[in-house]
């Protein structure tokens, strides 16, 4: 077991390295070094301000020793003005000119300064992460009762006019994207001229003017049923309808074995068939595919947040690549290469603990 | 303009006299009459004066004190003032920040800081009085030293993005403050000895990067150490969120009384995608947006944000890069001009939101405006030309920012060539981008926004190397005129240089300029003072809530 756990973690490690170099080396093309110039210091700058601004600010050297500053296993760049100020990459975070020529990157524990939000990529990061796990939360809550209970009641009878109602409606769901159900919810139910909001405001059954919010900026300080249903509900039935399908595939087999039959003949009734020997087997697989499908909820994370501008992590994300700040995309895609590995590692190790013939092999 | 009523005598200038006169005649509008009579160093009541008009009341409501108000804006990171290259970069630090003087919405100026200016016959000395009284934010007293201070910042070119420098060439030498060129006569006096003349000078420093900043300060951030003189000081300000303003209860505030209503000011970052603006809006989380364009200021109308609208000189520059081929060629320019009526342009590009412009940048609106001739279109005409200048096959690209509007009007431009036979196709980059190369592409078309004055556009865009030159276009006769237009106070003898300037324009093809935007902004009905500004201006030390 401890072998398996430090071979995960190693893994980790390299997949987090070479996708930081990846991005590392993508951000850092000239182009998108001139864009990062230009949004930072005047965006009608000339080329050979553009020029003297990358040198001032440490993007003159090559690709290689920047991202070793950055990992921290080379000294942050120094550099001495004539009038004798001192600036690098170290005086910056550290915020004392002391601190010139030391190392300071990921292994010393700074995550560097992030251009696009004049702030420490820690800080950042750490408060659109939180933003984020409340809304992930919420999510799972929603999301994965709901797929059960779908995906167990469509199982119980395969090919019953529940099962194809129930499945239909899965299959909907799971088919239709974040960026296609959220747009809907928007008329639908946050629109004070079109959806249903305008009729129920005109019967009275309403106090504001719409239903729910379109936008869930306000959920920042204090998350109401109003202004956060949308994105929840938005991420959550995408996820819901594939977690609904597999349990639903997972339940049918059972209901098929041996034992249910044996049970059957012995008279023992359906719904305790159901409720005490399919479904703690029923589980088993949904239990994985849940975990799986969290680093794929990161996707509906993005465009959710984007759409009702949430500033969480999926946010963040965003701003980053459309700001192409450096820092911040390298640290976010450390942060998705965690979530993606601990979410795997956890269904590993969760799936030995509730599979008794995998535990006794 | 209450505050000035008491205060001003009527300073009678020569040519402000003149102006006068050329209104009584119905030589100028209003407008025109009191941007120029401003400039020159009156006051708004004493140029209202002139007019033999009282100075409107500011407004009929009495402003109701208290309230929070939340505007749609983008809150960009922060950086030095003078090298703002964004309007709202300078409208959330306008609570503390202060200017030297203001252009209004009706396109007069007013002086805030200093208490009025005159400007020698010739424009080549201006004196600058400092209003007293005034005191920052930490206790100091303003002096004319810290304008004097303000001034030399703005000079100095040294600094990367620096663009106040390009509007004070004619107090500068070497890329920095000439020496002599900025006199402390006294605590309250500054006197400025310009080297050629300009007009636009006392104009440029109602400009946004103009912000006026402590003497104390050195850093990139104004945020961080918010040492102003306004009534406002900073809560928070996080790029891409938002940021909010509150009341500054610990200091004494010049105009107290005349501003500063609200509270607390809350701006929000909803991003680039007009549709989460409204969906704020229909949530009730916003009481105003910054900017709506297109369809977007009907769907605000319909839920309750009535729209107001600013006349502007801000316009979109379809332009040719002379450094590229073949727009090298006066006679494809002229012939791809010939092609595109521009009344068509502005239906179908924007609306019909705005006024038809006449490819030569200098609006009706500017004091300096000059009627030429009507251009006509000529789609058969303008393809003889380009069959002539051997181009008739040449694959034309024409690129523009992902914008709906721009994008739309360039489809309208693209069109009407294609209908005339000329092969043209059509590139649309994201913002991100576009920007990098704005002043480098061969035929793309740039967003300008608006300049009190004719001559500053031409001086920052077309005038031979100018720092904002995306034509290249360079002309010895051009570059003369406009240096000549610079030094001239007298409206109708500028008018007549622009006049040959405008042809000039025209005749070098120098680009297709279609129309003169209107802009709109849409605020709940019980926000007030917050109409739109023709330089996007975001004055909440006047808005009031009821």
């Amino acid at each position: 077991m401890l072998l398996f756990l430090l071979r995960r973690i190693g893994l980790m490690l390299v997949t987090a390295l070479c996708l930081t170099f990846v991005v590392f080396a993508l951000t850092n093309m000239p182009a998108k070094l001139e864009t990062l110039a230009k949004t930072q210091a005047g965006s009608r700058m000339s080329d050979a301000e553009v020029a003297s601004w990358l040198d001032r600010n440490g993007y003159g050297e090559p690709l290689v020793m920047r991202y070793g500053e950055w990992l921290g296993v080379w000294p942050g760049w120094v550099r001495e003005d004539e009038d004798g100020t001192v600036t690098g990459r170290c005086v910056t975070l550290r915020d004392t000119p002391e601190a010139a020529g030391e190392r300071c990157g990921l292994l010393q524990g700074d995550w560097g300064f992030s251009t696009r939000f004049r702030a420490d990529v820690a800080d950042v990061i750490t408060a659109r992460l939180g933003a984020t796990g409340l809304l992930m939360m919420w999510v799972l809550i929603v999301m994965v009762p709901m797929a059960l209970i779908v995906g167990v009641l469509a199982g119980m009878r395969e090919g019953s006019r529940t099962d194809r109602t129930l499945s239909t409606f899965a299959i909907a769901s799971t088919a239709t994207p974040e960026y296609v159900s959220g747009v809907l919810f928007i008329a639908l139910l946050a629109s004070s001229t079109v959806g249903i909001s305008p009729i129920l405001a005109e019967w009275g059954w309403i106090d504001g003017r719409v239903l729910f919010q379109g936008n869930a900026r306000s959920a920042m300080d204090n998350i109401t049923l109003s202004n956060f249903t949308l994105p929840v509900l938005t991420i959550a039935l995408y996820g819901m309808g594939y977690v609904a399908r597999i349990t639903r595939a997972s339940m049918t087999e059972v209901m098929t074995q041996q034992y249910i039959r044996t049970a059957r003949l012995k008279g023992v009734s359906f719904s305790k068939i159901v409720l005490r020997h399919a479904l703690r087997n029923a589980l088993i697989a949904p239990f994985t595919v849940i975990m799986l499908q969290i680093p794929w909820l990161l996707n509906g994370v993005v465009i959710s947040e984007v759409l009702f501008s949430y500033p969480g992590f999926g946010w963040t994300l965003y701003e980053a690549a459309v700001n192409n700040d450096i820092e911040l995309l390298l640290a976010s895609s450390v942060v998705a290469v965690v979530v993606v590995l601990v979410t795997q590692l956890i269904s590993d190790i969760g799936y030995v603990y509730l599979n008794p013939r995998i535990r006794i092999s | 303009m209450k505050d000035l009523h008491a205060k001003r005598e009527a300073v009678r200038h020569p040519v402000a006299e003149m102006y006068a006169r050329e209104h009584a005649a119905r030589k100028l509008d209003r407008r025109e009459f009191l941007t120029r009579a401003t400039a020159l160093g009156l006051a708004v009541p004493a140029a209202y004066g002139l007019l033999g008009l009282a100075a409107p009341e500011a407004s009929a409501q009495e402003p109701q004190m208290g309230g929070t108000l939340r505007m749609q804006m983008a809150i960009k990171a922060q950086r030095d003032p003078r090298t703002w290259d964004w309007s709202e970069l300078a409208n959330a630090c306008r609570g503390w920040l202060e200017y030297l003087v203001d252009y209004q919405r009706d396109g007069s100026l007013q002086p805030v800081l200093l208490e009025s200016w005159e400007a020698s016959d010739d424009a080549t000395t201006y004196t600058l009085h400092v209003r007293p009284g005034v005191t920052w934010n930490n206790g100091d007293a303003f002096t004319a030293s810290d304008v004097a201070h303000n001034i030399e910042r703005w000079c100095d070119a040294s600094v990367e993005g620096n663009s106040m420098a390009s509007r004070m060439g004619s107090l500068m030498e070497d890329d920095a403050l000439r020496d002599g060129a900025v006199e402390v006569v006294d605590d309250l006096t500054v006197r400025l000895n310009l080297s050629s003349p300009d007009i636009a000078l006392i104009v440029s420093m109602a400009d946004y990067p103009a912000a006026i900043v402590h003497p104390s300060f050195t850093g990139d951030d104004p945020v961080a150490n918010p040492i102003g003189t306004g009534p406002y000081l900073p809560v928070s300000y996080d790029p891409g969120i938002g940021a909010v303003v509150e009341r500054n209860t610990d200091h004494t505030w010049w105009n107290e009384g005349n501003g500063a209503y609200l509270d607390r000011i809350e701006f929000i970052d909803l991003g680039t995608d007009p549709a989460s603006w409204i969906a704020a809006a229909e949530a009730g989380e916003i009481d105003l947006n910054y900017q709506a364009q297109g369809d977007i200021i009907d769907i605000f109308d319909a839920i309750g944000y009535p729209r107001s609208e600013a006349v502007t000189a801000a316009t979109i520059a379809v332009r040719f890069n002379q450094d590229n081929e073949p727009y090298d060629n006066k006679d494809v320019r002229l012939a791809l001009q010939k092609a595109v009526n521009n009344a068509i342009v502005l239906e179908l590009g924007y609306n019909d939101l705005g006024t038809v412009a006449e490819n030569h940048h200098v609006c009706p609106i500017h004091p300096e405006y000059a009627e030429l001739p009507p251009i006509e279109s000529d789609a058969s005409a303008a393809m003889a030309r380009l069959e002539e200048a051997g181009h008739a096959e040449t694959e034309f690209e024409l690129i523009s920012i992902d914008e709906p509007w721009q994008a739309e009007t360039c489809d309208a431009v693209a069109a009407q060539m294609r209908d005339a036979g000329i092969n043209i196709s059509r590139t649309i980059l994201p913002g991100a981008t576009f920007w990098n190369d704005w002043t480098k592409y061969p035929f793309s078309a740039t967003e300008w926004n608006m300049r009190p004055l004719g001559v500053q556009v031409l001086n920052l865009a077309y005038r031979t190397g100018g720092p904002w030159n995306e034509t290249a276009f360079s002309n010895e006769e051009f570059d003369s005129l406009l240096d000549e237009a610079n030094g001239i106070a007298d409206a109708d003898a500028r008018s007549e240089v622009m006049a040959r300037i405008e042809t000039i324009m025209q005749e070098e093809g120098v680009l297709i300029q279609p129309y003169w935007r209107s802009i709109f902004r849409n605020a709940a009905e019980n926000v007030h003072g917050a109409e739109m500004h023709p330089t996007f201006v975001v004055d909440y030390v006047k808005y009031w809530k009821s």
